[in-house]
């Protein structure tokens, strides 16, 4: 939308079933934050979400091997998948999903990719509802938020080692054991 | 039922271990009298004694569950005090929050390892006699969540009397769990936490 | 249970705009303010997971001063249940069991949630009379949140006997969900291109019957609470959040429009048919804990009026389909097994493999009765979530805890957390 070309930071807009989002570089990205809050009016934080790429595309999806670009005539092991997944720049990103409130709404995704270890500006001062989210993501993802007040763990318990929803943590669990065997 | 104070008994007899010997306590070398011989021929005709009959129906009676709601097996459990499905019935009506006047932990709901602490402190406070039911998949054996963070299962922790199937069990499924409890109450089966302890 | 060096407690900051009542500098935990408070006489208490209050395991670890309520902050994670780390093993049809337990009270909302975003992905067509069906079920599951909220707030607040009453009505909600879906709670009832069965013969006397009884108890309720001096003295003036408040913390649903901001998913981004039916939404100036209960109660009567309108409108769809028919998403219908080669092959590659969702990100949002619930879905292409995260008005609800409690006394601490509408298995997913 050329409405979203102001964004400081901006990297990249895309748009996809029906929604707008915008790749913004880390490092500007209070900067975009305050901009789309005063200048756009996206005054409701909606949602923070981590997401981790580790491993995306690189064993085909369901195991069949297929190429970036689809099915290969020429080479038989790429039958099974019209293509695999398109690459991600980062390994993790991390998504604002923010919302104006007027009629009709105007949602927007503001998305920035960080790799493990590197830090993000924390958007506390911008929108406060912010700080639960911001320690879920360090809980759940390993991902550090400078100058967030209180970065402690919030749902896993303070001793926790590891960061649950990373995808090189194992699920966990027990083995189901069954009666019939020993 | 154990007593608190070992006093020497007199004879092997229950009635005798359920405390009646107050002229023991004056008369320490005194036999037993008429009175007990005759509860003595009683008991042996009848198989249960009467005074852990008695206690046993008491206990059945009126159980106070404690209010340890987690999750959607809590709204079911809420449910069975409501009017259509009444536990006030079988007198537990009051659910108690505090652990020491509770005899009866309902563990509905998922537990976590985070919450496995608390619990077992809850169960640690309550007073024997005291007999747990893990209500719903969860609470039995993890539910449908085999993962990092949730308990396999509530006899890891506790012992459990009574194990309730379903996600969640119906209020009926519950109460069934809990006539059932009654039941072996009533049949002279110990609390958990006597015959077995938790599982592996 | 290992404890954690805490930082010595401190006051300092601005608030982050003139007129802000959010404590600083963490806008979710307040601190003591020694100017206000001498530190000798604070005492911290702990309202511990396990305690009366049927919100679930929700932890307040509370500086009280005297009866005041001088510090507060919320610890939750007694309930994390690893649903997204689960949901991303199981192939998306197995996914569609575990969102109904995340928020155990409104478990349709959250199945539907879950399914508006698949199905967008998907970009699968579903017919009209799932979507009305998933309208009805929806706004009688409001009711049912609704009533579970009014049952354990009032019971916590005093009023002891609209448990009873509430759960009377309560009980009529989910016989209806056991008449359509099967079971009484987390019925699965919402697939991926509709419905899993057909509305059941029988439903639309039932159903219009529930709504008069309905009716009659949201009457019944009104009479006992609304104008009850004690609930008025309990409920008015406390827990006070601005609107400008409300939106920095992000709140939604009842909690905002009981502070003034005049906002509802349902009429201002319609999903399913909601701009089809008519309806009021209610809005409040007050920002207390009576203004959210009014418009809990206004809401109650509005989703009846829902109901009965799509009750209207599904008695003209009868014999219509209630799910796509795209066979590479559904089930084929199991009489078409034993004469369909290609049924059983599309049957059994659904149900072992399952079927693949296109590589996207989606985020829906629709509204729940706690507020905005949204539901961002990663996708690779293939049989599993690759990331699914649930956006929990409950879990942003709780952020607000400390800016509704100040000024507040211990004996409002439970009104409070009561009125935000809190359930633990949304908190903490």
């Amino acid at each position: 939308m050329t409405a979203y070309d102001a964004v400081p930071g901006l990297v990249e807009t895309k748009e996809a079933y029906g929604e707008t989002t915008l790749v913004v570089d880390p490092a500007r990205l209070l900067e975009a934050c305050t901009y789309l809050r005063d200048e756009q009016g996206f005054a409701f934080l909606s949602d923070i979400t981590p997401a981790d790429y580790l491993g995306w595309g690189s064993s085909g999806v369901a195991g069949y091997i297929g190429t970036r670009d689809g099915r290969d005539i020429n080479v038989p092991g790429t039958q099974g998948l019209a293509r695999l997944p398109q690459p991600k720049p980062k390994r993790f990103s991390v998504s604002y999903h923010l919302l104006a409130h007027e009629r009709p709404p105007r949602r927007v995704r503001l998305q920035v990719w960080v790799d493990d270890g590197e830090e993000l500006d924390s958007v506390v001062p911008v929108w406060p509802t912010a700080d639960w989210h911001e320690r879920e993501a360090w809980d759940m993802m390993g991902i550090r938020f400078r100058g967030h007040p209180n970065l402690v763990r919030i749902l896993m318990p303070e001793d926790w080692e590891g960061h649950p929803l990373r995808k090189d943590y194992p699920v966990g669990g027990e083995p189901v054991r069954f009666s019939g065997e020993e | 039922m154990a007593l608190a104070r070992k006093l020497p008994l007199i004879s092997d007899r229950p009635l005798a271990r359920a405390g009646l010997n107050s002229e023991r306590v004056l008369w320490p070398d005194k036999g037993p009298g008429v009175f007990e011989r005759e509860v003595e021929k009683l008991e042996d005709a009848l198989g249960l004694t009467t005074v852990e009959k008695a206690v046993a129906w008491a206990q059945a009676g009126s159980m106070w569950p404690d209010t340890f709601g987690l999750a959607c097996c809590a709204m079911e459990m809420i449910s069975i005090v409501g009017s259509h499905h009444d536990i006030a019935r079988f007198g537990m009506e009051r659910f108690s929050s505090s652990p020491r006047q509770a005899d009866l932990l309902i563990v509905s709901g998922r537990v976590v390892h985070k919450m496995a602490a608390p619990l077992r402190q809850v169960y640690d406070q309550m007073l024997e006699p005291k007999w747990v039911i893990a209500m719903g998949a969860c609470a039995s054996s993890g539910g449908m969540f085999n993962n990092y963070t949730t308990l396999q299962g509530v006899d890891k922790i506790v012992p459990v009397d009574i194990h309730v199937p379903g996600c969640p069990p119906r209020p009926e499924a519950l109460i069934e769990g809990i006539i059932r409890l009654h039941e072996k109450i009533k049949a002279g089966v110990p609390p958990a936490y006597q015959i077995r302890g938790v599982a592996e | 249970m290992a404890t954690v060096e805490r930082p010595p407690v401190v006051w300092r900051g601005t608030p982050p705009y003139e007129g802000s009542r959010i404590p600083t500098p963490i806008p979710t935990v307040l601190q003591v303010d020694p100017s206000e408070h001498e530190l000798e006489d604070v005492l911290t208490v702990n309202f511990g997971p396990n305690h009366p209050s049927t919100h679930g395991v929700l932890r307040l670890i509370v500086d009280l001063d005297g009866e005041h309520v001088a510090g507060i902050a919320a610890v939750v994670g007694y309930l994390h249940t690893g649903f997204e780390k689960t949901m991303e093993q199981k192939t998306w049809w197995k996914c569609m069991t575990y969102p109904e337990r995340i928020d155990y009270v409104s478990y349709l909302n959250n199945g539907l949630v879950f399914v508006l975003a698949v199905e967008k992905l998907l970009g699968i067509e579903v017919p009209r009379k799932a979507t009305w069906m998933r309208m009805c079920m929806a706004e009688i599951n409001r009711l049912h949140s609704h009533l579970i909220w009014l049952g354990t707030s009032a019971l916590e607040i005093g009023a002891i006997s609209m448990l009873w009453y509430a759960f009377r009505e309560r009980e009529k909600t989910v016989e209806l969900s056991e008449l359509v879906g099967g079971t009484r709670m987390h019925t699965r009832y919402f697939q991926a291109g509709g419905l899993a069965e057909d509305v059941p013969p029988g439903f639309f006397p039932v159903c219009r019957d529930f709504c008069r009884q309905m009716r009659q108890g949201i009457d019944d309720y009104d009479t006992i609470l609304t104008s009850n001096k004690i609930w008025l003295e309990r409920t008015e003036g406390i827990g006070l959040l601005s609107a400008d408040d409300a939106i920095a913390l992000g709140q939604s649903g009842p909690v905002a429009r009981a502070s003034g901001i005049d906002w509802d998913l349902r009429r201002d981004q319609p999903y399913l048919a909601y701009d089809e039916v008519d309806f009021v939404v209610p809005v409040y100036r007050g920002g207390d804990v009576y203004d959210r209960y009014r418009v809990h109660m206004d809401e109650m009567r509005q989703s009846v009026r829902i109901i009965e309108q799509c009750l209207d409108r599904l008695e003209e769809m009868e014999g219509e389909p209630w799910i796509a028919d795209d066979r590479k998403v559904v089930l084929p219908p199991r009489h078409e097994l034993h004469t369909s080669m290609e049924s059983l092959i599309h049957h059994f590659k659904i149900v072992t493999e399952g079927y693949r969702v296109p590589e996207g990100e989606v985020y829906v949002t629709i509204e729940s009765p706690r507020g905005e619930l949204g539901c961002y879905v990663v996708s690779d292409g293939g049989p599993r979530p690759w990331r699914v995260k649930f956006r929990a008005p409950s879990f942003v609800a709780l952020e607000a805890t400390a800016t509704c409690m100040r000024d507040a006394a211990v004996a409002d601490l439970i009104a409070i957390v009561g009125s935000l509408d809190g359930v633990m298995g949304e908190v903490d997913r």
